[in-house]
């Protein structure tokens, strides 16, 4: 009999150890080894070894999010989401957490437009724990026009509770529509409340059936482990989970007319006007999105960015700023959104916002200012690094978007080798007056 | 061929999917044997100046967290300036005579760096995380706050401002004002109740009184500074110095504050948030110091009592009675004393119900020994969740300067996971009966609109408005 080693199911597509270089090169990534390979299943696996502490961090991310709801069935992603911790087979309904709790874990889940995270670091001794959590969940989840109800309330309370906590809530919907085209890309992930109410059972186990399965999902271990007991571990307690049918491609997203928009919104909670503005910028990871990054930090990250100095500090042009580049799978916009104390100030606010893009338009971004935006942006991206946590939800968003792992190591570099003729280039390309919407936020 | 070896696969898998489950995914793997935990080893030395510099050793990170502590928090504010300690602390940062308050925030952002000030009873905490190649321009910017820090006119009008509105907006959160509230009946005329200041105190402070509040406190030897990342001691003592050897010492007069008194008579208090849907429960009493052997069977009692979902009070509250969002307990140590302290947010209709149920569980923890299952579970949950504490670099830094500032040593750290283990179930109940028999101060946050008619349950209740003053007393609902 050959040994259960070679035996085992999972199939090797790929055993890399990807070392991200710590070469004196400092556009290299940073020192993480990693291994990936894939269950016969099609469940993707990266495990990284990292010695700091006992502990390790399992991130089981399933490339699902809003994004895949249906008109009319919008919420279900965030749904599947809650339903996760009502219970499977084995599991009693919120006994998932009781038990990560119990040994002094931390368990928590997040849903984005396209990718649905569940998470745990544990004291490593108790990985076989976690392992054999998220498997029942993902092979036998229990889903009941009961827990399907009690699943509703709690997000129609959370749906109230955030209207309630936020008066710009409404607008702020309204400008997604205006500034993604389509309505995968538009809607909010907590869905809408009609959606919810009417949400059925049935429902909701063909969105789990179609994309919480095996081949549609990746499982990150980071952190004090043996790599081929894990492997091992792994194989256990998913390899007999039955793969799900095809994920159906999703189309790509639709393409704005280029036309200027301004429309105004009357937003009934709002204590004071406001305005959202957005560009439509260059998809995530494409050629210009680096340069446009790195813009971002020059324009709106930290206290000392162009338009937090100018519109909160120097002219007090607006009491609240947020905002920057938001990426949603395939598209991606930059957003402002400014609270002024009248209506005159939000009128010079805009003024302000778009004299600071114009300067861009024709000036160059001195070097220092340029450094302090790679510095900032550097201490972000490794910053994903700082925890086995952080490292397994990297891994996990990696995978799933264009860049890949195998590239990744590349990455950093991209960014801190922009250069300011490339900023001037975007700022021409995409921050033009065709391809922006203004929604200004009237107060009743 | 490889297309049959597929279709195999997954009429297999799918076989697999029809047959009854493995045995092994029934109940829960027993888990392997607990690894051991070795912590970053701290290596400290003192400075000419007296500066006590720390410093633990984290490869594989790009980052050097730096925490300085200035042993001065509020209770060494004037009696008639509480806020000037954080005041101070906030103003730090912003600017010297020659470099506006924007440029320094512009030199820190420049090294990928992020600089906070927090001030707590005992001292002040200034955070420093930047980008591990920019050592010597950070150690730079923290030489400038703390030799030649301009507390500016204009700087000082506008962080006035800030804090005024700040303050303001902290009001509007039921567990803002409820913890207030009861430490501000725990700490009554003690100095540790000029931390729990209004917005009307900022006005008062003058630079002049930050000037002296800096000049007497700010001395390296009555500071700690922490040095965590991939730095070893003699770099870091050596830049260190050569960045702050003419910090100047001068003795600072630090009286250790008396202890605190637990409160022992039935009080129950109330505070009127308009709008406020829920109401929020707040009862605790005083316990022991920071560095004080109780800490850890406490700790252990805490985790029974409230530390997670799976403690009694959100197990009997929410689960069970559902009468709550949620419950927990939580302790906070100070130098002289501290208080263990349980939130709550309730329904209204069940305001009155939840407190008894509260007290009926502290009554419990005092008066029946826990099982050794719910021990065993708790020391489980400590040993297991205390690596997580210190598994960021900054939060590293944090405890470390925690250590080495109030001097808690090994017992806090390499020892820690040995101090849990020890607590029995005898230790548990000793503290219990000195702590929690004691009777709990009991604090009520809510609109009165929808909480008023709930209320009148309670034998007493003291009414106290948003600024902590007291109005009326209510005896069974009827004003005295």
């Amino acid at each position: 009999m050959m040994p259960k080693r070679i035996l085992g199911a999972w199939t090797f597509i790929l055993l890399v150890q990807l070392i991200f270089s710590a070469a004196p090169d400092q556009e290299a990534g940073f020192p993480f080894p990693l291994a990936q390979y894939q269950l016969k299943n099609g469940l993707e696996v990266i495990l990284s070894e990292d010695y700091s502490l006992p502990l390790v961090s399992v991130v089981l991310a399933y490339h699902v999010g809003s994004i895949h709801e249906q008109p009319g069935k919008t919420g279900l992603a965030y749904l599947v989401e809650n339903m996760m911790f009502l219970g499977s087979l084995n599991i009693g309904p919120m006994q998932h957490i009781s038990y990560i709790n119990r040994i002094g874990g931390e368990p928590n889940a997040s849903t984005t437009e396209d990718i649905t995270y569940f998470y745990e670091t544990v004291p490593s001794n108790q990985l076989a724990l976690v392992l054999w959590l998220e498997s029942d969940r993902m092979k036998t989840l229990e889903i009941t026009s009961a827990k399907v109800e009690k699943v509703r309330q709690a997000l129609l309370d959370e749906i109230a509770q955030r209207r309630a906590g936020d008066p710009y809530l409404e607008s702020s919907l309204v400008f997604d529509r205006l500034l993604y085209h389509d309505f995968a890309h538009s809607h909010d992930i907590l869905g809408r409340e009609e959606d919810i109410r009417s949400v059925t059972a049935e429902d909701v186990k063909g969105f789990y059936t179609g994309y919480y399965v095996p081949n549609n999902a990746v499982l990150c271990i980071v952190g004090n482990i043996d790599s081929a007991k894990t492997k091992e571990l792994v194989e256990k307690y998913f390899e007999t989970i039955p793969p799900g049918k095809d994920i159906p491609l999703l189309p790509p997203p639709k393409l704005p007319e280029k036309k200027p928009l301004t429309q105004v919104f009357q937003e009934s909670l709002a204590p004071a006007p406001a305005f959202h503005l957005g560009y439509r910028i260059a998809p995530p990871y494409s050629s210009d999105y680096y340069p446009l990054v790195i813009l971002d930090y020059i324009l709106m990250k930290g206290k000392s960015s162009r338009l937090f100095k100018r519109l909160i500090k120097k002219e007090s042009l607006a009491f609240y700023l947020s905002g920057g580049i938001e990426k949603r799978k395939d598209a991606a916009a930059f957003k402002v959104f400014a609270m002024n104390n009248n209506n005159a100030m939000v009128d010079l606010c805009q003024k302000a916002v778009f004299s600071e893009i114009n300067k861009l338009r024709t000036s160059y971004v001195s070097e220092a200012e340029l450094e302090k935006a790679k510095n900032m942006f550097k201490k972000d991206y490794v910053n994903r690094f700082s925890t086995p946590l952080e490292k397994g939800l990297f891994l996990a968003d990696t995978f799933f978007s264009p860049v890949s792992l195998e590239n990744a190591p590349q990455e950093l570099g991209k960014y801190l080798r922009i250069t300011p003729f490339e900023i001037i280039g975007i700022i021409n390309r995409y921050f033009t007056p065709e391809n922006s919407i203004l929604l200004n936020v009237k107060t009743r | 061929m490889k297309k049959i070896f597929l279709l195999c696969g997954l009429i297999f898998l799918h076989a697999l999917a029809a047959s009854p489950q493995e045995k092994f995914r029934k109940s829960p793997p027993f888990p392997e044997p607990l690894q051991a935990l070795r912590l970053p080893a701290i290596e400290s030395v003192r400075l000419s100046n007296g500066l006590m510099v720390a410093v633990a050793y984290q490869k594989n990170l790009p980052f050097i967290s730096l925490e300085l502590v200035v042993l001065a928090g509020e209770s060494s504010s004037p009696d008639k300036l509480p806020g000037l300690a954080t005041f101070t602390a906030e103003m730090l940062s912003r600017g010297t005579p020659l470099i506006s308050g924007s440029e320094m925030e512009e030199r820190v952002e420049s090294i990928g760096g992020s600089f906070s000030a927090t001030t707590s009873l005992d001292y002040s905490r200034f955070s420093f995380l930047f980008l591990d190649e920019h050592l010597d321009q950070a150690l730079e910017l923290l030489s400038l706050m703390l030799l030649q820090p301009a507390f500016a006119d204009k700087e000082i009008v506008n962080l006035k401002r800030t804090d005024y509105y700040d303050i303001l907006q902290r009001q509007r959160d039921p567990e803002f004002i409820g913890r207030r509230q009861l430490l501000r009946i725990l700490f009554k005329n003690h100095p540790y109740q000029k931390s729990l200041y209004n917005e009307d105190v900022i006005k008062n402070i003058s630079r002049e009184s930050i000037l002296n509040f800096f000049e007497k406190y700010y001395r390296p030897n009555n500071s700690v500074l922490v040095l965590a990342g991939n730095l070893n001691l003699t770099t870091a003592s050596r830049k260190v110095s050569h960045y702050l050897n003419m910090w100047p010492k001068q003795d600072v007069e630090r009286p250790l504050p008396p202890p605190l008194e637990p409160n022992n008579s039935e009080r129950v208090c109330y505070v009127d948030l308009p709008q406020a849907k829920d109401a929020t429960l707040f009862i605790g009493n005083v316990i022991f110091p920071l560095a004080d052997s109780d800490y850890f069977p406490f700790s252990v009692l805490n985790q029974v009592l409230g530390g997670t979902p799976n403690s009694r009070l959100f197990m009997n509250l929410r689960e069970s009675r559902e009468f709550a969002y949620y419950a927990f307990s939580e302790m906070e140590l100070f130098r002289s004393g501290g208080v263990y302290l349980i939130r709550a947010k309730v329904i209204p209709s069940a305001c009155f119900a939840s407190v008894q149920e509260i007290l009926q569980e502290l009554s419990r923890m005092a008066k029946e020994k826990m099982s050794t299952f719910e021990l065993e579970q708790a020391k489980s949950y400590l040993i297991g969740n205390f690596p997580l504490q210190v598994h960021r670099l900054d939060d590293l830094a944090r405890r470390i300067s925690e250590i080495a500032g109030f001097s808690l040593g090994e017992e806090h750290w390499n020892k820690f996971y040995e101090n849990i283990m020890l607590v029995d179930l005898s230790r548990v109940s000793e503290v219990a009966v000195r702590y929690l028999l004691p009777r709990p101060v009991v604090i009520i946050v809510g609109d009165k609109n929808s909480l008023f008619d709930h209320l009148r349950d309670f034998e007493k209740l003291e009414i106290y408005d948003l600024k902590g003053v007291y109005r009326y007393t209510l005896t069974k609902g009827v004003e005295e």
